[in-house]
């Protein structure tokens, strides 16, 4: 069986347009949540969202090819063209036939749906876009990112709500399993920022309505949490075999060990509050991975700042992680970044993967006053140094999918 | 007032991302602009949409299966009245 290392790294987020910055923002504790600018939220109880802000897709690729893509297939595209950068990446002919992609989202070009509606209302059918079903198609993020790249090998598009970042990697540690491929543009994208979707979630009870305070909203495992910000956003990973890394001397940011995956088989948007679902999902990536609760050093939590979902996975973690879960070093990107949904997985890796690398592991902002439910170390609003052997990356989505990806550092 | 040709020219480049300079009456959508079978429909619709103040008309499908080149837009638009 091959080793499947982590070799590139591309970030498009509300904190940061590449890795660079996305790093040194999580680790200063930075917010990305603001007032929405992307329409007029004035008649929604939400006014504050996790924008990508300044984001010009022609930095990418050229204005035609962006034109037939849904925004969430921009961000793809961008990620994956800054993942490949950052690995170095050049594929000749013959290995574009076994380069893959494995890009999940959770609702692709919703927003697509949402705006040619409209037109069809209102405008009538002649002047429905002809590029309407391949931009809103989920598929799409996979499918632009490989035509974008010449990656001819499979491209995979799971969609699993807010779990959906985690499973790329695990099909991409399957493609190199099997042999497949040789190398995987893996990741999760999101662009669904509309007045449709808030005013659902703000229904919900999903979302935070601390609108006087963004950059305070996300406010994981604190006593006040009052839900998540919504966000958008694309985290892509170079997932590539130790023998093609090896053999160009490609810088290794960490290996992917495996992942687990689980359902809870209970409920449409509450977790399982015993926490087994999750757990499961934990259990089985220790497994896959081959390692011991006591070799994890770090989890980046799914950590959504919603009542039922901190307290649901502090229980998870600790039917997992047995005695050891109190000596694990916790933190939720989310605080930061925002909830990026089907990307969301994806941010998380990266967070896995760049603490594992520079043995630094990001803080969860925002939490002041500890819930008595939430008892574990969640490296409160300040970033820690410390040794990270392993690291794991949680997601679990609606509808009860559970994942968690195992990443090690590097040892040839 | 900008003329019939320098509006079509501007939704052409809008649509097809293609320089102002490129389009030209002789320039042919596919050959020259680099369109493809869903530019041409994404560019009928928004033909229709930038002149629908000037005349009541619709590009059908037989109409566009004729315009090759800019000038045979040019062409059509004359024949609803729009010069």
């Amino acid at each position: 069986m091959t080793r499947a290392l982590v070799t590139g790294l591309g970030t498009v987020t509300p904190i940061g347009l590449t890795v660079h910055d996305f790093w040194e923002n999580l680790t200063s504790g930075v917010s990305g949540v603001t007032r929405i600018t992307r329409f007029d939220s004035s008649e929604l109880p939400v006014h504050i969202a996790a924008e990508v802000k300044g984001f010009d897709p022609s930095k990418y690729m050229d204005s035609k090819g962006a034109r037939r893509m849904s925004r969430f297939a921009q961000l793809a595209v961008a990620a994956a063209q800054l993942a490949a950068d950052d690995a170095q990446l050049v594929l000749t002919d013959n290995e574009r036939s076994r380069a893959a992609s494995a890009i999940a989202t959770g609702s692709g070009g919703a927003i697509d749906t949402m705006e040619e509606m409209m037109v069809l209302k209102e405008r009538g059918p002649n002047r429905v876009s002809p590029f309407y079903i391949p931009v809103m198609a989920p598929n799409m993020g996979a499918c632009q990112v490989s035509i974008h790249l010449g990656l001819r090998g499979p491209a995979l598009a799971s969609v699993a709500a807010c779990a959906s970042g985690l499973y790329s990697f695990i099909e991409a540690k399957q493609l190199l399993d099997s042999g497949r491929a040789d190398v995987v543009l893996a990741g999760g994208t999101e662009a669904a920022l509309h007045p449709l979707p808030i005013a659902a979630l703000a229904n919900m009870k999903a979302l935070s309505r601390n609108n006087d305070d963004p950059a305070g909203a996300s406010r994981p495992f604190d006593l006040h949490r009052d839900g998540f910000v919504f966000g958008e956003g694309a985290v892509v990973l170079v997932i590539e075999s130790e023998s093609r890394a090896k053999a160009r001397g490609a810088r290794v940011y960490a290996e992917l060990m495996g992942g687990g995956l689980s359902c809870d088989a209970y409920h449409i948007t509450a977790p399982r509050e015993d926490g087994t679902g999750a757990q499961e999902a934990m259990t089985e990536a220790l497994a896959a991975a081959g390692l011991q609760p006591t070799d994890i050093d770090y989890i980046a939590a799914h950590g959504t700042g919603t009542p039922l979902n901190d307290a649901a996975e502090t229980v998870a973690i600790k039917l997992a992680f047995g005695d050891h879960a109190r000596k694990l070093a916790i933190s939720s990107p989310k605080s930061m970044v925002g909830h990026l949904l089907g990307a969301a997985g994806a941010v998380g890796a990266a967070a896995a993967v760049l603490a594992i690398y520079n043995d630094l592991v990001p803080p969860t902002i925002n939490l002041e006053t500890p819930d008595p439910q939430c008892d574990l170390d969640y490296v409160p609003n300040k970033a820690r140094k410390m040794t990270v052997r392993a690291a794991a990356a949680n997601g679990f989505g609606f509808g009860g999918q559970n994942g968690s990806v195992v990443f090690r550092k590097y040892q040839p | 007032m900008a003329t019939t040709f320098e509006r079509v020219r501007d939704v052409v480049v809008a649509q097809l991302k293609v320089k102002a300079d490129e389009v030209t009456p002789e320039a042919n959508l596919v050959d020259d602009l680099r369109a493809d079978s869903l530019d041409i429909v994404d560019l009928t619709i928004a033909i229709e949409e930038a002149f629908q103040g000037d005349a009541e008309f619709e590009i059908r499908d037989e109409d566009a299966e004729n315009i090759h080149t800019i000038q045979d837009i040019l062409d059509f638009l004359a024949q609803q009245g729009i010069n």
